[in-house]
């Protein structure tokens, strides 16, 4: 008996739910069907009358039943909303969003990054090594004889007779060799020092990466591939590259790697001085002299070094033409990276 | 240095090869080629102009008005020489020319309000010399109008070559032509000389004695008499103003021409001022002062080596002749000096004297020993010719140890083993042969081979196997696309500041890099700073000793420029001598530490919608050290201390300790320390120790499993004395609970004159869990009722609300 009632409500209910439009005319359904004295709450009142035995499945029916129609009413309410769009917010989301900062690297120190990780991939190690070097690791391990004009090609900022800022990262070779023997393949950036004048072409600090591989069989073939390698990597995979003899004390033969210029394609700029050429990097084969001071037998191993100027390389790949922003430390400047 | 290319074909013959294949193969085989001045592009628009008449300029005193004959017409152009005249042949750059020097254009002008249609050029814009003293004044027998590319015979090619220090042999036209000859496969040819001597001997003359043989291993000499010092002829102008020098006389200028010829400096001596007519080469025994001929005075420590007569100097060695026997307008007689100097002699003296010459420059890089005799006959030969006068016969020439031709053994396999390619015996023999490197004797793998003496660089075996993987072309070394990589471990030195930079950036700061070379007062104020020996200027006349003043200096840079809200950190190192009075003489003598700073000032918030504007203060520096370090995972293991008042360089700070060594500390910069950077705002810095934290053995990660039971949290407030510090609470309460409270933090603290006067509010959150199992109600009220007796009692604290 109950349980036919129950169904008749349920129809009526569907029914009386075709006639709303708004808000109230579904909450004047929901009072009359599931308000304290509505219908549902009535047929509740009826479970005294019933037998005991039947209750348990009546009062389970009549729970259902509510169950269905406060979810109907629910999902009718969110449908029509107060006049809202379904779903609508009361929020306005066009405000700006709260602020949360995360800093950035100075640029130097992305371009070294990505360098690192070119190298990581190829094998090699990270060494570093103290800036302020004693002569023998900056020059005599390096074979720059004393009273050599090749000293001349770096310009030293002394702090006494025997102690220097060191001019290059090179001596970070010497400190690791002396540490392990071959094979040795690794990469050693750090901060080195030259005594000219400031410009914006030149400062008196600046970052370098070097770079030394020590085994047996290592050739000069080896060397142009890892650089190509390497040059391709970061710079693009189309770029032509060209590797000229020069001269540095601790390699022979030595060169220095060019590639095209990148902002005339090889046409001729002001940045590469009308050349079509960008030098990128010094490189060669390691002296045997070098190996003396680190007693590497030098018949049974061969190496090779290179090393790049990271400021040079931020600056032909992002467009800046002084090397000074890069130590004024302008907020605008660090935050723009 | 500039070679000019017309020059240079009196030595190889470069017929059907381009001006741009020369550069090329110059720059690919160790020459590089910087720039390259074509004269016939440069001088495309230069004319000879006639000066018809010459006026004062109405306007200004140091101008003149000209009129110019250009061959077609006369026009009024505006000089400011002081020798421009009437009746002068001049260089004229037309309307349209590009001067070389400065890269403009010649425009219709009016100056000082006389229009100007033209310029009468100087030396120097052309770029034929520095000389601006005034204007080019040309023989008058040149046709006006005529191109000065043609009159002047101004159709060269002036290369500037970058020589490296290891290349002297190429400070020549003849040391590059022979590169030159053995990259295009051309014959090179040295002018032969021809001396017509006279019967009279040079014994006769003058003599030559060495008393240091070290620094002076050879002196070589010529005289010849009777020579008219007159002007130089046209073509020995040409060459020498086409590498940018001054024709002087002919004497000098044809040892200069013979200089850039075969790269032998040379000296001429007027013979009578030469006492007793004898040169003595020695090292001087003290300190002395000698007066060039340039008319300077010169300082010379004792050990200098000086050409001397029989009793006093008249050369420093290898670097500038004296004063007191130059050679003048009126000298007749005249002995050539072609020595070789030991390099390093030579070097050390220029560099004493801050003086470099041609001549230092090749002699400290090492010329040819074996190249006196010829270069002293060539230049006496040149002066005959050009000079007049006789050559005596003979030629004095000291060389009490000859230097030897190097002998090297040339292992072709080895050259393989270097270069990883192999080059055929054939080529290698030949590309040595063109160098000049003889080959003595061939083994079955090997070649037994000497080298010449201009080659002083090339030394050793790997010497050699450069010189023959430079001519064969770097270009035709294979590049290699596949490499070894060996499994040794592999280490990254850099891979705790790699993490120390990201934590950074996470909390929100960005990173600067700073100068380490500071002024005095900068790195005086945190250490006790390393001094410069050669410093730039007084600013950067230290290194840095700590990374905070650097920092502040930035900051305040910063807020000049109107960047006034900042998070900044910085890694790098910094240096401290050990003691005030020690000496950088070892590696003991000072510290270099690797540091990381962080600095906050101004507003970490400005006005916005959901918050008003907050500042920066020393509690977000607490948190950004303690989220830093608990993301190292290092809180476990270091405590923090609170100074107040604070130091000389803080107004309050804390440190960070681990086992009571400090590994970090800051606070809020003291107003003093500010002023001095003129930063009127409060900073916060806090600076860390790099190597303390590395050497922190941080606990090994592992996974803890999430807690499985319910944590049951109280709260309570109390009414404590002002003085009273919330850490003496937290630690009393963690101390005298039972150990199911795990944690105790504060959510609120306030001071009001409700709470009575030098009173203040701290409320307390309580932590109860147990790993194991649920807690029960009574256990934790059991404990929070008596913290709240033990608090109330060891505060006389009283407990607010409930």
């Amino acid at each position: 008996m109950l349980l036919e009632k129950t169904e008749e409500v349920k129809k009526d209910f569907l029914k009386d739910l075709n006639s709303i439009t708004d808000d109230s005319s579904l909450e004047n359904i929901r009072i009359k069907y599931l308000g304290r004295n509505g219908i549902v709450s009535g047929l509740f009142d009826r479970l005294k009358e019933i037998p005991k035995e039947e209750k348990p499945e009546a009062g389970k029916n009549l729970n259902l039943l509510r169950n269905e129609l406060t979810s109907k009413i629910e999902e009718l309410k969110s449908s029509l909303g107060g006049g809202k769009q379904k779903g609508e917010t009361e929020l306005d989301l066009s405000l700006p969003g709260r602020k949360y900062c995360i800093g950035s690297k100075h640029i130097l120190t992305q371009t070294l990054d990505e360098i690192k990780s070119i190298f990581r991939g190829m094998g090699f190690s990270v060494y570093t090594g103290p800036e302020l070097e004693s002569d023998y690791y900056n020059f005599e391990a390096l074979n720059f004889p004393p009273d050599h004009p090749a000293r001349d090609m770096q310009d030293t900022f002394f702090v006494s007779h025997d102690f220097l800022l060191r001019t290059h990262t090179s001596p970070v070779q010497i400190r690791t060799m002396e540490k392990m023997p071959p094979p040795v393949r690794t990469i050693m950036p750090g901060r080195v020092y030259r005594n000219e004048a400031v410009s914006a072409r030149s400062y008196c600090m600046f970052h370098q990466v070097e770079g030394l591989y020590v085994d047996e069989d290592v050739t000069f073939a080896e060397l142009k591939g890892t650089l190509v390698s390497f040059a391709h990597q970061f710079y693009g995979e189309d770029l032509k590259y060209r590797f000229r003899p020069s001269f540095f004390p601790f390699t022979e033969p030595s060169a220095e790697m060019d590639i095209t210029c990148f902002i005339c394609n090889g046409s001729g700029c002001k940045v590469c001085k009308h050349s079509g050429w960008l030098e990128i990097l010094g490189c060669g084969m390691v002296d045997p002299n070098v190996f003396e001071y680190v007693n590497y037998d030098s018949e049974k191993y061969t190496g090779y070094a290179f090393g790049m100027g990271i400021e040079r390389i931020a600056m032909l790949k992002y467009g800046i033409t002084d090397i000074r922003v890069f130590f004024e430390n302008d907020f605008r400047f660090l935050k723009q990276f | 240095m500039k070679i000019s290319l017309k020059w240079i074909k009196d030595y190889v013959d470069l017929k059907g090869i381009s001006t741009k294949e020369i550069v090329d193969k110059l720059t690919m085989s160790g020459l590089e080629v910087e720039d390259v001045f074509d004269q016939n592009e440069a001088y495309k628009g230069f004319i000879v102009g006639f000066i018809e008449e010459k006026e004062k300029h109405p306007n200004a005193d140091r101008l003149s008005v000209c009129k110019v004959n250009d061959g077609n017409e006369s026009l009024q152009v505006i000089c400011g020489a002081p020798n421009v005249e009437k009746g002068q042949k001049v260089v004229f750059a037309q309307i349209g020319t590009i001067i070389p020097k400065g890269n403009f254009e010649i425009k219709k002008a009016k100056i000082r309000g006389v229009e100007s249609n033209g310029m009468i050029c100087a030396e120097d814009e052309l770029e034929l010399s520095n000389d601006h003293s005034g204007i080019m004044v040309l023989d008058n027998k040149l046709k006006a109008g005529t191109s000065i590319i043609k009159a002047l015979k101004l159709n060269d090619v002036i290369l500037e070559i970058a020589i490296t220090p290891n290349r002297p042999d190429a400070l020549s036209h003849i040391g590059v032509a022979r590169d030159l000859a053995a990259i295009f496969n051309r014959k090179l040819s040295i002018p032969k000389v021809n001396l017509k001597e006279s019967k009279s001997n040079i014994k006769s003359a003058a003599s030559i004695e060495i008393l240091d043989t070290e620094n002076c291993p050879r002196y070589s000499g010529r005289v010849i008499k009777n020579v008219t010092i007159k002007e130089s002829p046209e073509w020995l102008k040409n060459r020498i103003s086409s590498i940018g020098l001054r024709p002087r006389n002919n004497v000098v200028d044809i040892t200069n021409f013979v200089m850039y010829e075969c790269g032998q400096p040379l000296h001429a001596f007027d013979l009578k001022m030469l006492g007793g007519h004898k040169i003595v080469v020695q090292s001087t025994k003290k300190a002395s002062v000698f007066t060039t001929l340039d008319s300077k005075e010169r300082k010379l420590p004792a050990g200098s080596l000086m050409i001397c007569d029989d009793k006093k100097p008249v050369a420093i060695a290898g670097v500038m002749g004296g004063e007191n026997s130059e050679i003048t307008n009126d000298t007749k007689n005249i002995l050539i000096e072609s020595a070789y100097f030991n390099p390093s002699s030579i070097r050390k003296t220029a560099k004493l004297l801050g003086l470099s010459t041609d001549a230092s420059y090749r002699f400290e890089r090492g010329t040819d020993p074996g190249n006196t005799v010829y270069a002293a006959e060539r230049t006496a030969q040149l002066i005959s010719e050009l000079a007049g006068g006789e050559i005596l016969s003979g030629t004095l020439d000291v060389y009490p140890n000859k230097i030897k031709e190097k002998k090297i053994k040339l292992r072709f396999n080895r050259i393989e083993k270097i270069l990883g390619y192999k080059i055929s015996n054939t080529k290698i023999k030949s590309i040595l042969k063109k160098l000049g490197i003889k080959i003595t004797s061939e083994l079955k793998d090997a070649v037994n081979v000497t080298i010449p003496t201009y080659r002083p660089d090339v030394d050793r075996e790997i010497d050699v196997i450069e010189e023959i993987a430079r001519i064969a072309g770097y270009d035709n070394v294979p590049t290699v696309s596949r490499i070894n990589v060996t499994l040794e471990v592999k280490h990254d030195e850099t891979s705790f500041s790699n993490k120390v930079r990201e934590y950074s950036n996470a909390l929100g700061l960005s990173e600067m890099i700073n100068n380490p070379l500071q002024p005095e007062s900068f790195s005086k104020l945190t250490g006790i700073p390393i001094k410069i020996a050669n410093p730039q200027n007084l600013d950067m006349e230290f290194l840095r000793t700590s990374l905070l003043p650097g920092a502040l200096n930035i900051v305040s840079k910063n807020i000049k420029k109107g960047e006034k809200d900042l998070a900044l950190f910085e890694t790098g190192n910094v240096f401290n001598l050990n003691s005030e009075t020690s000496k950088v003489s070892s590696f003991d003598d000072f510290k270099e530490e690797e540091k990381l700073i962080f600095v906050l000032t101004g507003e970490k918030i400005g006005r916005e919608w959901y918050e008003g504007a907050s500042a920066y203060d020393f509690y977000d520096l607490k948190g950004i050290v303690n989220s830093f370090i608990n993301k190292l995972s290092l809180d476990y293991f270091t405590n923090d201390s609170y100074y107040s008042p604070g130091n000389s360089i803080y107004e309050y700070y804390f440190t960070r300790n681990y086992k009571n060594v400090v590994v970090g500390q800051g606070g809020k910069v003291s107003s003093t320390v500010l002023k001095q950077f003129d930063i009127s705002q409060d900073v916060f810095c806090f600076v860390l120790d790099f190597n303390a934290l590395k050497s922190i053995k941080a606990e090994k990660k592992q996974f803890f499993e999430p807690l499985k039971y319910p944590k049951v949290f109280r709260d309570f407030s109390f009414i404590f004395d002002t003085k009273i510090r919330f850490e003496e609470v937290r630690n009393f309460i963690l101390q005298n609970s039972s150990n199911l409270l795990k944690d105790v933090t504060i959510f609120d603290i306030f001071e009001s004159n409700d709470l009575g006067l030098n009173k203040k509010s701290m409320a307390f959150q309580l932590e109860y869990y147990d790993e194991n199992r649920t807690l029960t109600e009574d256990e934790v009220e059991k404990d929070f009722l008596n913290l709240i007796k033990l608090v109330s009692k060891k505060f006389n604290a009283q407990l607010r609300g409930k």
